[in-house]
């Protein structure tokens, strides 16, 4: 049979068989679990590699089931699907590993990680879907996969997260679908295509292309937490610490601002999305909502829950660069998406080892945490430096970006709302650091603390120190054609034909 | 007007007042009694327009037939369900609750 | 041909036999016999596609005094839909015997596949009477199988679906009185859009409201349906609401002339949206697990009104694909919901929905059973439910003043959800998980698991599924 065929498949199958298969192993079955968990993730890699291989040789894989008449089930492998499958794969990899460190010992472990391989095997499945059908379905399914995620240590309080967190997702889930349905009508069930495939029907059918974008973006902005649609978000930080890494860096929110992507440049396409004056909108809601969060960030005085407003402040950067139609704006979006995630993973990393070594869940409680936990508070830094957007850390590239494309389309004050936003990440991101590597912890006494174990569990400390390093590299080689800047310099020019 | 329309409408008025019964009466045994009604409404009408043509259409005769044996079965079964209903209310006041 | 009597044959036989001979083990004579039948629908929908529509006149008489029996794709799907539910809610039953309540549920439950098979196959106004008071005092009988605690609600059903009978009996009657015939092929070409039809076709439809429970005449479904034995609330969700259903559509859409379809499918469509919201509601605020599954039933019937309503204002035959999958999804789902409730119900030792806390702990594939199911009732993909959502948003969305529609469609897709995750939230509530009474058994659960993994995959066979609705235009 032909791999290019069965391969687009195989990487999502190489998380969901595993995934089913751990739900029914016995709670005392570590190894086995284990096994199966790092087997599907190395499985997952090796294949991604082999796709990343084949298309740069210029193969093309495309797989087709026949699903809804006219709207077949299509998995395929372009640049921008591999892009988020490779940060995907890679960064469950390292939530896999913290995940096995910071579950150990607590119970329904069989059914936490089955749940946590369906929500992988969806997110890859919407990244390598090819027509909104497809997308759609995998994106259902994550709605569903993260849902016993979000609840799963069973309180009162994750149970009301939970319900809140139902209630935007399906909510937005039945808007994408009746967006979908709507754009089925007018063109057909079609493949994804840079440069879209509705320019063909603007002129005619106007009301309904601004109708479904309308529903598509508020479906789509639910998990991409845009505002007023972003209630959920801090509220599930509940969940476990590898859940909020999870969902913010990798599967949920990407989820979301990977739809937004594809909806503007491959099934609108920069001219229609012109024509119809919808990105003016669009870009006044990112705008809005990099600042309301930033804002929000500010008044959190719980850790996790500051990081969930940088979340959405960060998330709308991929909507503000998509929504400012230029290529480079393009390049700055679709880059950030990579970026903001290696950094979110390694906060929500740190914040989750800082919880469970030393308690620490408010921000007045990190004083002089850097004494006691310097790796752990050194990945802390260089994501937060990141985030406000210092060089060479992965977060000033893509920010530079987004301000050149900026300038590109004539849309200058977006660059004051970029700096705004970085004064504010300052602003909740420095005291945090200030606090960590300077201030006298509570109960400063030299001699005892030398005595005391140094640092957390080497599970819990390898993932966050691995990707402050990514955070680094992707930044420092930026330049260069293999880094995701070079990548996503060659997405945007095919979908803009330069 | 012709006979078959006069008893027609005699049907018709027979079967609303079943209908009704059926809907607001209470007793069981009445519901079924109005549900009987009904029934002897809808026949009515079918022997009435039966009788319009000579000999009188052996069809509808046919049907009436048929809905009848159903009429009396479906008492039947009414009368079980409601017999035993009304026994369980009566002896529910009266006697301990046994095992 | 045959294959269709011997699947219509083979049940009646059967239920005969059980009640004359009374054999120690009912339950594999029934599910070999539903497995037989099943086999002989299938040969019958293979005949009826590659054959096209075939019809048999009873007794050799020629029309119109004939009775005729038809066979169509749909009609032979639906056999095959009708026999295979009785296989699955069969093997259960055998399984679990509290799931029955009687040994006369056997027998029973073969006189329904008998009368269900022999209504999809009739053609005659009639004839179609005399099925539907078959089907009807079987499931009134099959509801008394609870015991004395069901009379109560067994007697309403049986008074309710009667009047409903004699209101649809009237219509035949009429309708006979102005065209003299009862086929359904011939008065399709005979009637006029006169007042006599009209009233006709109003008793009529009232009647078979009635029976299928649609908005507003379903007071009577919930407490029947909940105070039913577990397998009996399945069949009778799944199946026996279903019959009405067809009746309504074949005299709509075959005899009515077009222009009262339009008017008529507006107030069907309305009410469709209303029975999504109203069902939806009541099933929310259910404090039983059944009564919610039987409330849903009617919230979900709703889509099938809307389908049926648009399909006759607007003449739109792309509705009708829609229709059945709504059909033959919330049969599936349905099954599997009810005999999931069931084993909750049983094994957790009370009837409350609170009582459901932690369950997806102790008792996870029934509480996954369940959150499978729901998924098809809420339509997410690749369910069958989402199959005939699709359908029904496609024509829908093609002109911007059918939109309004839609939006009764999502509110209905958000209350499925509500009450759906309702049920499933409570079971990841790990606070103070409810302790087992019983044992639980993992067969039955699994089994009960099974329809609802072929309703979540329907999607994924919609093309020959699509074909054997008779077509839809891509």
């Amino acid at each position: 049979m032909n791999w290019t065929h069965w391969l687009p498949l195989a990487i999502v199958l190489s998380s969901l068989v595993p995934g089913l298969l751990i739900f029914t192993l016995h709670e005392k079955q570590h190894r086995l679990r284990v096994t199966l968990n790092l087997c599907g993730v190395v499985i997952k890699l090796l294949l991604v590699v082999a796709m990343i291989y084949g298309v740069s040789k210029g193969l093309e894989f495309r797989f087709s089931l026949p699903f809804l008449p006219g709207a077949p089930l299509v998995l395929q492998g372009d640049a921008l699907s591999l892009l988020f499958v490779a940060l995907s794969s890679v960064l469950w990899l390292a939530t896999t590993i913290y995940a096995i460190g910071y579950l150990e010992n607590s119970p329904l472990q069989s059914r936490f990680f089955g749940y946590f391989s369906l929500c992988v095997s969806a997110t890859v499945g919407l990244a390598l879907a090819g027509n909104l059908v497809s997308f759609l379905l995998f994106y259902e399914m994550l709605t569903l996969a993260t849902f016993p995620l979000v609840v799963h240590r069973g309180t009162p309080e994750a149970l009301r997260a939970g319900r809140v967190y139902l209630a935007y997702t399906v909510g937005g889930g039945a808007l994408v679908l009746m967006g979908v349905a709507l754009l089925h009508g007018l063109a057909g069930g079609q493949d994804f295509q840079p440069g879209g495939y509705l320019l063909p029907a603007v002129g005619e059918h106007d009301l309904a292309l601004r109708v479904a974008f309308v529903l598509l973006v508020a479906g789509l902005g639910v998990k991409a937490a845009l505002i007023p649609l972003h209630g959920w978000l801090p509220k599930a930080m509940v969940a476990p610490a590898p859940v909020s890494a999870l969902l913010h860096a990798v599967a949920v929110v990407k989820a979301g601002a990977f739809g937004i992507i594809r909806v503007v440049y491959d099934v609108y396409g920069a001219e229609a999305m012109g024509q119809l004056d919808m990105a003016g909108p669009l870009l006044w809601l990112a705008a809005a909502t990099i600042l309301y969060g930033s804002m929000r960030a500010l008044q959190q005085q719980e850790l996790k829950k500051r990081l969930a407003y940088s979340t959405i402040s960060q998330v709308s950067y991929v909507t503000l660069g998509v929504a400012l139609l230029g290529p480079i704006a393009a390049v700055g979006g679709l880059v950030h998406l990579v970026h903001q995630g290696l950094m979110k993973v390694t906060l929500f990393y740190c914040a989750g080892n800082f919880a469970e070594t030393l308690g620490i869940h408010r921000v007045r409680e990190m004083d002089g945490v850097g004494r006691r936990m310097p790796l752990t508070m050194t990945a802390f830094s260089i994501g937060a430096l990141g985030m406000i957007g210092i060089p060479p850390i992965a977060g000033f590239v893509s920010k530079w970006a987004l301000g050149m494309g900026a300038l590109e389309v004539g849309q200058d004050w977006v660059l004051l709302v970029l700096m705004g936003s970085a004064l504010l990440n300052a602003g909740y991101f420095l005291p945090l650091l200030w606090r960590g590597w300077f201030a006298e912890p509570a109960d400063w006494h030299e001699d005892n603390w030398r005595e005391e174990r140094w640092e957390t569990h080497w599970m819990l400390l390898l993932p966050a120190i691995f990707t402050a390093f990514l955070s680094v590299l992707v930044g420092v080689l930026a330049g260069t054609a293999l880094s995701p800047l070079g990548w996503a310099q060659l997405i945007v020019n095919r979908e803009f034909e330069i | 007007m012709t006979s078959s329309l006069f008893w027609m409408i005699i049907g018709a008025t027979l079967w609303l007042l079943g209908l009704h019964g059926l809907l607001t009466l209470r007793q069981a045994l009445r519901r079924i009694i109005a549900f009987n009604l009904m029934g002897s409404g809808v026949f009515l009408v079918m022997i009435a327009l039966a009788a319009r043509s000579q000999p009188s259409d052996p069809l509808l005769v046919a049907l009436v037939v048929t809905g009848l044996v159903v009429a009396v079965s479906a008492t039947a079964l009414a009368l079980r369900l409601a017999g035993v209903a009304q026994g369980q209310e009566h002896s529910k006041g009266q006697q301990e609750p046994r095992q | 041909m045959n294959a269709a009597l011997l699947s219509l044959s083979l049940p009646l036989l059967a239920a005969l036999l059980l009640v004359l001979l009374r054999p120690a083990r009912s339950g594999l004579c029934v599910i070999l016999m539903s497995a037989a039948s099943l086999v002989a629908a299938a040969f019958a929908l293979q005949q009826a596609i590659s054959l096209g529509p075939q019809l048999l006149q009873i007794g050799g008489w020629e029309t119109p005094l004939a009775i005729r029996f038809q066979l169509t794709p749909l009609t032979a799907l639906l056999m095959v839909f009708t026999a295979g539910l009785h296989l699955l809610v069969a093997l259960y039953a055998a399984r679990s015997p509290h799931a029955t309540g009687n040994e006369d549920y056997w027998p029973l439950s073969c006189l329904l596949h008998a009368s269900l098979v022999a209504l999809w196959l009739s053609a005659d106004l009639f004839n179609l009477y005399v099925t539907l008071e078959l089907l009807s005092l079987c499931a009134v009988a099959l509801v008394a199988l609870a015991g004395r605690k069901a009379y109560r609600p067994a007697f309403n059903y049986l008074m309710l679906s009667l009047a409903g009978s004699l209101a649809y009996l009237f219509g035949v009657a009429l309708f006979y009185g102005r065209y003299g015939v009862l086929d359904v092929l011939v008065l399709a070409e005979l009637t006029e859009a006169d007042n006599t039809t009209r009233l006709a076709l109003l008793l009529m439809s009232v009647g078979l409201m009635l029976k299928a429970a649609l908005w507003p005449l379903h007071l009577w479904l919930p407490p029947a349906h909940s105070g039913a034995p577990t397998a009996v609330s399945a069949l009778l969700s799944a199946l026996v609401v279903k019959g009405p259903i067809y009746i309504l559509w074949l005299i709509w859409s075959q005899i009515a002339p077009p222009e009262l379809g339009r008017q008529a499918g507006f107030l069907f469509a309305g009410a469709g949206i209303l029975a999504l919201i109203s069902g939806g509601w009541s099933a929310l605020r259910a404090p039983r697990l059944k009564m919610l599954v039987a409330y849903s039933t009617v919230a979900q019937l709703g889509y099938a009104l809307l389908a049926l309503g648009l399909l006759l204002h607007w003449q739109e035959p792309r509705m009708e694909a829609a229709l059945w999958l709504f059909i033959l999804a919330h049969g599936l789902a349905k099954v599997s919901m009810f005999l999931a409730a069931g084993e909750l119900q049983r094994v957790l030792g009370t009837r409350r929905v609170r009582a459901l806390k932690g369950a997806s702990q102790n008792m996870p594939v029934a509480m996954a059973t369940f959150a499978v199911a729901g998924g098809s009732l809420i339509g997410l993909p690749p369910s069958g439910g989402f199959l005939a959502k699709w359908l029904l948003l496609q024509p829908l969305f093609e002109q911007p003043q059918h939109w309004p529609w839609a939006f009764g469609v999502l509110l209905g897709t958000l209350m499925s959800a509500a009450y759906v995750f309702r049920v499933v939230a409570l079971g990841f509530d790990r606070a103070r998980p409810n302790p087992l009474s019983v044992k639980p058994d993992p067969v039955a659960q699994w089994l009960a698991m099974l329809p609802a993994l072929l309703v979540l995959s329907l999607a994924l066979i919609s093309e020959p599924l699509l074909l054997w609705l008779g077509g839809v235009a891509r």
